[in-house]
Order: structure tokens, then sequence, then C-alpha cells
């Protein structure tokens, strides 16, 4: 097998032996994903006709518009925790020193670190899905698989490139990371996760427009509730590959530095 | 560097220093880029150390020997000075630097510790480009090499400390790399377990697959019993290099001879004061129900022949069984080495 996935599979294997060591936090997990979806189901009830207007773009269902948010804030969360938390973890747990010294390069190590993660959020996201789709009556029939994958993919790289920001603080300053708070708050606040952005007054609306988990979310919705088509999501489509042509190089270049900042401070692997 | 000293050294450092900045909190991100406050780690660092060589790096806790040995590993860059091993800079070639060396740190804390010993190594093959087809070999091979065979697929949590250091210098030796680097390997081993092992790189490591190994340690035993040269590093300076019968010879120019005094000498005990021809003459106190004592005497400065003193002790009475030369040990070194200015 080709080297440049071998190194990401071992990972993958050597987290998910882990993880299956923990049989019950596994089981947890689950328990936690059909707890949020029950809730969120009965919420719904309650609010019945409520709010129709703002959530007409996305069917008018506010239990299938929330389902759709809280899955897929899933990727943010792990973009923006993961990559940081696997280099915090590794210099905590006492194995980034015994990484660093492999022939692997730093940014393999850390990206595949993070792998499992965002497998096991696909896998949680699925579980949204499958749990709305069969058991509490969320309509997906008309859904825009491409779309959605599309967008999908586009979410992880630009999610990612602030999750590879974020993790430049803490190889320098360990703790205290700024980048991971603000960004995850805020995304929650203005990103339309609970609530569609357009209830959000004019100028925090404007705020919205800069996250890219506002893209995210609303193509994310549209292409799942309302099957739109790759045209009716360009803008969405545009947006995220804008954001993530900005903020992927940029990224590099800061966890480049970031790096030698620590070699040189000799901080790489202290916590 | 010239082409002789690349091929007759395996590792050269030349001046090499290490600064750490001292930064106090956030404010501290930001004064220090006007006001840099350093501490000093290593301070012009020349050491060279030969293919095939046990070479000790001893030093205190705080000298200095893992900020080198991070710096030869490539997990630290240096401040100024340069390294070599094998002729690669360690600042420009570090990925080639990589492919040279295994990393055995006496930190247990640096496996999986819910895999086992096997998957452990399967999975640092990997990152190591270990190829899959001579991977398992190579890990069924270590693991016989350091009598782990028979607990490979238990918990790495389940092991014993001294188990744990073993499948550490397994997987350092992943690789079959040329220059291992041993940073207090035997931290927390029983001393049987510490002695095994120790026989374990001199008689397997060195002698048999002829590895380059680095041990650096705090244990003057262990460096003694061990290492072929050495180096005493304090606070970030080697104080000397070389082998450790020469250090001694350099730093102990008094040659010391002890002597063994047949049965009760409570006479001649008062003649010792005037033995004329010794520097100094100490008893050295006996708990044994031996029926011997023994006399550490200091030949003076410039008399290398003992056989005056001998003459004196017999001619004031004293029964000697037999006598042979003291050697300083490296303990006493040591405390001489860093307290020299």
């Amino acid at each position: 097998m080709a080297l440049f996935i071998e190194k990401p599979l071992a990972f993958v294997w050597k987290d998910l032996i882990n993880e299956v060591s923990y049989k019950f936090a596994f089981f947890m997990q689950v328990c936690g994903i059909l707890v949020t979806t029950v809730t969120f189901f009965y919420l719904s009830k309650l609010l019945g006709e409520v709010g129709t207007s703002y959530l007409k773009p996305y069917g008018g269902d506010y239990f299938s518009f929330v389902l759709i948010g809280v899955a897929f804030f899933n990727y943010l969360k792990v973009s923006m925790d993961s990559l940081s938390a696997s280099i915090r973890e590794g210099q905590m747990v006492g194995t980034l020193e015994a990484l660093l010294v492999t022939q692997t390069e730093i940014p393999t190590i850390i990206l595949s670190s993070s792998l499992y993660s965002f497998i096991f959020a696909s896998f949680k996201v699925a579980v949204y899905l499958i749990l709305g789709a069969f058991f509490f009556g969320v309509d997906m029939g008309n859904a825009n698989i491409m779309g959605a994958f599309l967008i999908l993919l586009l979410t992880i790289v630009s999610f990612s490139s602030i999750g590879i920001i974020s993790a430049s603080f803490v190889m320098v300053l360990k703790k205290g990371n700024p980048v991971n708070w603000l960004f995850t708050n805020v995304s929650g606040i203005l990103g339309g996760l609970y609530y569609p952005v357009s209830v959000l007054p004019k100028w925090l609306q404007k705020l919205s427009a800069m996250l890219p988990v506002t893209y995210s979310l609303e193509g994310m919705r549209l292409a799942l509730l309302k099957g739109s088509s790759l045209n009716a999501l360009l803008p969405n489509i545009a947006a995220l590959t804008a954001f993530s042509a900005v903020m992927l190089p940029l990224s590099v270049l800061i966890f480049g530095y970031a790096v030698r900042r620590a070699k040189i401070d000799g901080t790489l692997t202290q916590y | 560097m010239s082409e002789i000293t690349k091929l007759s050294y395996c590792i050269e450092t030349q001046d090499l220093t290490k600064k750490y900045p001292v930064i106090k909190g956030y404010g501290g991100l930001f004064t220090h880029l006007f006001r840099k406050k350093e501490i000093a780690a290593l301070q012009n660092v020349s050491i060279r150390i030969k293919r095939g060589e046990l070479f000790g790096l001893l030093g205190s806790n705080g000298a200095g020997k893992t900020t080198l040995i991070k710096i030869l590993c490539t997990l630290v860059l240096p401040t100024s000075g340069t390294a070599w091993m094998n002729g690669l800079d360690v600042t420009k070639d570090q990925k080639k630097i990589r492919k040279l060396i295994g990393y055995v740190v006496g930190d247990e804390r640096s496996f999986y510790w819910r895999l086992t010993g096997r998957q452990n190594l399967t999975f640092f093959a990997k990152l190591n480009n270990v190829p899959r087809h001579d991977a398992q070999a190579r890990i069924e091979s270590l693991l016989s090499f350091m009598e782990l065979q028979y607990d490979a697929d238990r918990m790495f949590k389940d092991y014993s400390t001294g188990m744990k250091q073993k499948l550490a210098i397994a997987r350092g030796l992943l690789t079959e790399p040329e220059i291992i680097f041993m940073d207090e390997p035997t931290n927390g081993m029983d001393p049987v377990s510490a002695q095994k092992f120790r026989k374990l790189i001199k008689e397997k490591l060195v002698k048999t697959e002829k590895k380059t190994v680095i041990f650096a340690t705090h244990n003057l035993h262990e460096a003694e019993e061990l290492c072929d040269r050495i180096a005493i590093i304090h606070k970030g300076e080697v104080k000397t290099a070389g082998l450790i019968g020469e250090i001694k010879r350099e730093f102990h120019s008094g040659k010391g001879y002890v002597i063994e005094l047949k049965g009760p000498v409570t006479g001649f005990l008062e003649k010792i004061p005037y033995i004329t021809s010794a520097r100094k003459v100490t008893i050295i106190p006996d708990n044994s129900f031996s029926d011997t004592t023994q006399i550490e005497v200091e030949i003076k400065d410039g008399d290398n022949d003992i056989f005056p003193i001998v003459k004196e002790i017999a001619d004031l009475g004293g029964k000697i069984c037999s006598f042979y030369e003291k050697e300083i040990s490296l303990g006493e070194l040591f405390s001489m080495v860093i307290g020299r200015k």
C-alpha cells in the first residue's frame, strides 16, 4: 500500500484499538446522540409553527433544521479540537517526542492524529441522519448527495485550516488557545446552528457572513432537506472554496513557523 | 568539516550552544521581543564520538545532557555552533538524520499504554518506513532479542519498568539505526534489572551489533561499568572528555596505595605520624571481624615509588600482608571535575 495512506491508516488503527479498549465510552457516545435527537425532537414539537417563515428556505421543519445543524457542527468541533488536542495530548501523555523522532514529517503526524476523530464524527453524523430519517420523520428523500458531499469536503478543508492555526497556538502557548475558543463559540452563536441566521439583526448577519460554518450548514441543509442543485449551492460552494484557498496556505505557513519557534524555544514536547 | 573528520567521527559538535528564552506569562511574550532573557543550557560544547563507541554523557540533573541529545535527535535547534552526524548537519539534514538514529528515552510515557507491546512496535515501524514485509520479522526478532516474546501481546500498561525499557530499546532498534541515543534509560529500574539491561547494551548492542551508543546518565557507577569514553557535563559545559582512565590520571595526579597490615596494630598506630616518606597516611575504618588493618598512603609529588614507604612501615614494626594501588572512583573524579574552575 502506498506509504502516504499507510501512515494515516496506522494512526486510525492505533486510535481504534485505544478507543475500543474503553468499551463503555463508545456506548455512552451513541446514547448521547440519542438523547440530543430526542431532546430536539420534542423541543420542535413545542415550537410547532413558530418561526416557520424563517425556516421556509430549509423546508419549514425546525427538527430537520436543527438535526442537520447539530450533526454537521460536529465537523467544526472536530476540526477545531482534534488537531490541537492531538498535539496537547501527545505533549501531556509523552508520546509526541517519540513520534517526532520517527521518519514521519510533523504535518503528517498532526493530520493523521486527528483522522480517527473525523471518521468518528462522520459515524456520529450518520447516526444522527439515520435516526432522523428512520425514526423521527426527517424527509431527505430529495437529497442532493453529490452536492452534500462537495459541501462536506469543503467544510472539512476550511474548518481544518482554522484547526491548524489553533494547533499552532497549542504548539507555542500550550494552553489558553484563543482561536479555538473564539471560533467555536462565535460559530455556535452566529453560524446558524440552532436557529437560522435570518433571525439575527442585520449587523450580526454581516459578521455571520464571514464565518465558513454559516455557508457549510446552510449548504448542507439545502442539499439534504431541499435537494438543491449544484447551481443553487454555488454561493455556498464559492464561499467555502474562497475561504479554504486563503486560509489553508496561511495555516500551513503559521504552523511551520510555530514548529520552528517551538524547536528554538525547546518546548516542542513540553506542556 | 574535513573529509578525514567525516570518516573518523560518527558525531561531532563544534561550540554547540543552546540558550532557552525565559518567558513568564503572556506579557513576557511581548516584552521578550525587545528585551531577551535567556538561560544557557549548553555552552560551546565540542565533542567527538567514534563509530562503534559506547560514549557516556555524565552529569547531574539539569546539566544539559538531554538538551544535547535532543539537538542531535533534531528535536531542538541549537542557538549557535554546529553538530554533524555522519557528516550531516543536524539543523539542515533533519530528515536524513532521523533515518540514522534510534532514540531510547527513559520516559515510559512515550508508549501507548492500552496497546500491546507488539502493537506499539508495529505502529512505530510504520512511522519509521519499515517495509511491511520486513516489519513483522524484525519485530519478532527484536522481541526475542529483548526477551519479550512471551509478553508481546500484553498491554503496555501491564509491563514492569524493566520490560517497558526493553520495549523502548526494541523501538529504538526498529530501523536498524547506526546510532542509538539513550537518555537515562535505567531510570526507575531495580538494581538487578538495571544490571541486566547494562549487560545487554554492552554485549548485544555494542559488541555484537557494532552500534554507536550515546548513553546519558547521572549514575556514575553505570557510566563506569558501561562506557569506553565519557564527557562530564556540568551547567551546560563539557568539563572534560576522554577515556575514563585518562581523565582519572588528568585529575588525580597524586598516587595512592592501600596497604594491608597483619594482626593487632595498636602499638604501630602511634608511630604512623613518623612515616616521613608518605605525604598522607590514613587508617581505613573497618567494620569487619578480620584480623588485618588497612591504611591508605599517598606518595609525595614527584615520587613514583611505594617501596621507601613499605620499608619505613616495616622498620616501624608494621607487618605488611599486601599492598595495591588505589584507584579513584568515578564519583570522586566527578566531584573533582565539577569542582574545578
